[in-house]
């Protein structure tokens, strides 16, 4: 008895956030469709758990490139286009930043103008280098959304998009330190850092911009059913445009015949056919041992997965407390606190150990989704995100007491910031950590962030380079580990340019057949 | 503007794009190849294994308790109130059952790794538990998933001092607690108090007894005999009330009406929520009892169309028992663990018709509500139904 259908158009190996964009767009094109997912629920990490019968969100923070309804940014735009209808809520402000050792204890919002008046007011004379520079960024951005669609030659970007080309060579430290910042302007200026996985010497500019630019300009976002909600919807949605989603099937072999992807073989043994197949799995783990056979990788693909660094990975301690945020006296929605300093390129390094931490971010949901849990108690995630280094050599005996006395310590640490000792309130708590990441979505070595952005792996590289990395005629890749890199957001964009790449092949190849 | 120069800056494209190139030209065509935190991942849920059964004991006059040692040599950690998840063909019947693991978590990590579970016979409901006491032998080899559930200790949010209320095979998971006690790998006081009608029910008896110490405390309540010399009566409050410390976490373990009741009498104590913790094994004996249940649907049966992959198949099944054990019956797989709407494993997709989900057992997400996604092991057909199962 077979379940499968002959042959597909596509296969999307994984239904998470990237997979599943990548079949809507392949859908929306009328392909034929299959989409595998090695979990029981769409989604991979965009996820939420229930316990004790209250629901809890696994990872989201914010979304970016979403934007207010009336001026919509390209996520909800994508949404909006495919029918996909979510319900967006957005977040108060920006983020909350910490930093004792500097002094610095700062709310800002969204909106170019209020916060440069937010910092300005605490360091007087800031306003229009960090309107400036906010300004800049908006440009950079502006210059990435065309460029991405509409590729052009160099004396034209040099015309047209000149701030873009000036800055794309530069780390955001280097362009940031052209504005002269006062540091902690700098240090309040840098608190995303974390959300791209990169230190300020070694991110581009240009995904600093983009950053900054989007955050500070469209303001972020939730869902109100939980980042599940994306993924559920966009699920039900495939179905609806043909496409074939099952859950609990593994991929673990790509087939390529006669130099061309043939189609995909499951760990229940089903071979199904198919000439194009997007692979949400890292290319690490794809050119290693999904491909067979594996003498089809070509040594370029097997040098680029060596040259090329693993981001972050997730550790976090999700919590159901039972009392209200102003009971305990949690004001905002995200905090960064950094305990020791804000130099990235330090925290960089205790990124790579087992903590303490110095920089954790920390969000109180109620405070964008009241309704998030019952009256009277508060939905509250502190998080790092380490490096895989620390994890690679954890014993198994040893992995249930290690996550318990990290979570202790971050617990501890948000506890002397809040005034409030969190552990006596603890109704619920899950603790993830890069293992769990490992076991739910497969992510090789735990990671949700891809490839660190860095001036060795620059997003304008990846860019210039991306026709020559296909690597395998008929495979594409989507996930974090694809070009756009990592945040919830970009793995959709990172999906839809999957299926674009499969489009045109499947249109080149039958000009050419 | 101007960061470096102007030719520094008009040339950025170009510097970035060279040194990535250079950086994969110089790379090398061996790439790692290891993943240790996946590694780490597929140690501690490594999916099915092989179990066979190396010993069954008596442990009452209607229980037994089965102990599985792993063929491959390899048990994960597990922690002290987790189940397996065992895998079962009985007839025509493919289904699963989760059990308690009633041993305690040293005992899968030393030199000759076992894990237990125990059984009882008799039950109305024991469908397979009967199954299992009547039929196991030793060499016989099941297969089995583990470890599950979130019924356990949690030093980050549980007081130290364990009460655990247990009735009938509800003593399983306090009996692996209280060895691991005893034995010194976990850090926590317990005090079990076990209802039971009569004290031939007692079960594992002995074997509680026999890791009674300074931390582990064990108390039988027995309602069903006058003459019995310890505690008579129920897990009242009053009861309660004696063995419980100023701060203590409840762990409650027993059949399904248990659960209420015990609620009830914690609630007027003034326990806070935080401090109970509550398993729930099985969808209830009689669904007609649940709140909002349409009585008037009970005697019908209807038609259930199973989706998998391009596949459909038809199995009829009566309103009054669960998506999953109609198609079970039909000899269609669907994946269950937790059997009580929890875990979710057998998410399912309503494509038409209509099902009772009763509140204690809804562990569905909002999201999941909305969109008709189900968890079968625990929702009722109330029509006819066209549902999308997970191809196993």
């Amino acid at each position: 008895m077979s379940f499968y259908k002959e042959k597909y158009d596509a296969v999307v190996v994984g239904g998470a956030l990237s997979g599943l964009a990548c079949a809507l767009t392949l859908a929306s094109k009328g392909k034929d469709v299959l989409v595998l997912e090695r979990h029981n629920l769409p989604g991979g990490i965009a996820t939420s758990f229930v316990r004790g019968g209250m629901e809890m969100e696994a990872t989201l923070h914010e979304m970016m490139s979403i934007g207010p309804e009336e001026k919509p940014l390209k996520i909800r735009a994508f949404f909006d286009e495919m029918g996909v209808k979510i319900h967006w809520l957005r977040v108060p402000e920006a983020y909350h930043l910490s930093v004792p050792s500097e002094k610095i204890e700062i709310t800002l919002h969204a909106g170019f103008q209020t916060m440069a008046r937010e910092i300005d007011a605490e360091y007087p004379g800031t306003y229009d280098k960090v309107l400036r520079l906010m300004e800049l960024c908006q440009t950079v951005y502006d210059s990435v959304n065309v460029l991405s669609v509409h590729p052009m030659s160099k004396p034209a970007m040099l015309a047209k998009h000149a701030a873009f080309v000036k800055t794309c060579g530069y780390s955001a430290k280097q362009v940031l330190d052209t504005f002269g910042l006062p540091r902690e302007v700098f240090d309040i200026l840098s608190a995303y850092w974390i959300y791209v996985g990169a230190p300020m010497d070694d991110l581009p500019f240009t995904i600093y911009a983009v950053l900054m630019a989007d955050y500070f300009g469209g303001g972020s976002y939730v869902c109100r059913d939980f980042s599940y909600e994306m993924a559920a919807r966009m699920a039900v949605r495939c179905e609806e445009l043909g496409v074939q989603i099952e859950y609990l099937q593994e991929v673990e072999k790509i087939l390529v015949d006669g130099g061309h992807v043939r189609g995909v073989r499951t760990k229940r043994g089903d071979v199904i056919h198919a000439d194009y197949v997007a692979c949400s799995a890292y290319p690490n783990r794809c050119y290693t041992s999904m491909i067979e056979p594996l003498s089809a990788v070509p040594k370029d693909a097997l040098r680029s997965v060596s040259a090329r660094k693993l981001s972050v990975t997730c550790f976090s301690v999700a919590m159901l407390l039972d009392r209200s945020p102003d009971e305990l006296g949690i004001r905002e929605y995200s905090y960064f606190n950094s305990f020791t300093d804000m130099d990235t390129s330090r925290q960089w390094e205790n990124l790579k150990t087992l903590g303490p931490y110095g920089y954790l971010t920390t969000i109180c949901l109620n405070r964008a989704n009241p309704g998030c849990t019952p009256p009277g108690m508060t939905s509250l995630s502190i998080t790092t995100l380490p490096l895989p280094d620390g994890y690679l050599h954890i014993a198994e005996d040893e992995y249930l007491e290690r996550k318990r006395a990290i979570a202790r310590e971050m617990i501890d640490q948000m506890s002397v910031y809040f005034g409030v000792r969190l552990l006596d309130h603890i109704v619920e708590i899950e603790i993830e950590t890069p293992v769990t990441i490992a076991h739910y979505a497969g992510a090789w070595n735990g990671g949700i962030y891809g490839y660190r952005h860095s001036m060795d792996d620059h997003i304008v590289a990846r860019l210039q380079m991306s026709e020559e990395e296909n690597y395998i005629p008929g495979l594409s890749f989507c996930g974090a580990h694809a070009i756009s890199g990592n945040g919830m957001s970009p793995v959709i964009t990172n999906g839809r340019k999957a299926a674009k790449t499969l489009l045109d092949q499947m249109a080149k190849e039958a000009a050419n057949a | 503007m101007k960061i470096q120069g102007f030719l520094k800056d008009v040339g950025g494209a170009g510097r970035v794009t060279a040194r990535r190139r250079s950086l994969f030209e110089s790379a090398s065509a061996a790439p790692e190849a290891r993943d240790p935190i996946g590694e780490l991942a597929r140690a501690l849920h490594p999916g099915k294994l092989e179990l066979t059964v190396a010993d069954v004991q008596d442990v009452s006059p209607t229980a037994r308790k089965i102990r599985f040692t792993p063929k491959d040599g390899h048990l994960p950690v597990f922690q002290c109130g987790q189940y397996l998840s065992l895998d079962l063909q009985i007839g025509q019947t493919v289904t699963t059952r989760p059990y308690s693991i009633c041993s305690a978590p040293y005992q899968a990590r030393q030199a000759e790794p076992f894990v237990e579970i125990t059984v009882r016979n008799g039950k109305s409901d024991g469908f397979a538990a009967n199954y299992l006491y009547a039929g196991v032998k030793p060499g016989d080899v099941f297969t089995a998933s583990l470890p599950f559930g979130q019924f356990y200790y949690e030093p980050l949010r549980d007081s130290r001092h364990i009460v655990g209320l247990a009735g009938g095979s509800g003593i399983t998971p306090f009996y692996s607690m209280a060895q691991e006690i005893a034995a010194g790998r976990l850090d926590a006081e317990l005090t079990v108090l076990y209802g039971s009608v009569t004290s031939a029910d007692i079960i594992l008896r002995a074997e509680l007894e026999a890791v009674h110490s300074e931390k582990v405390h064990y108390v039988n309540v027995i309602s069903g005999e006058k003459d019995y010399p310890g505690e008579k009566g129920f897990l009242t409050r009053e009861l309660i009330a004696r063995y419980a410390g100023p701060d203590s976490t409840f762990f409650v373990c027993g059949p399904l009406p248990m659960y209420k009741l015990v609620a009830r009498e914690l609630a007027a104590l003034n326990v806070p929520p935080k401090r109970i913790r509550m398993e729930v094994f099985g969808a209830p004996k009689d669904v007609s009892r649940a709140e909002g249940y349409p009585a008037e649907k009970l005697g019908e049966t209807y038609t259930i169309t199973v989706v998998r992959g391009v596949q459909e198949d038809a199995v009829p099944a009566r309103a009054s028992e669960p998506v999953a054990a109609a198609l079970e019956r039909a000899g269609i797989p669907i994946p269950t663990r937790c059997r009580s709407g929890a875990c979710g494993y057998c998410h399912s997709r309503l494509l038409s018709g209509e099902i009772f989900v009763p509140a204690d057992g809804d562990g569905r997400r909002a999201a999941d509500r909305e969109l008709g996604f189900f968890h079968a092991c625990s929702s009722y057909p109330l029509s006819d139904l066209k549902i999308k199962i997970p191809i196993l």
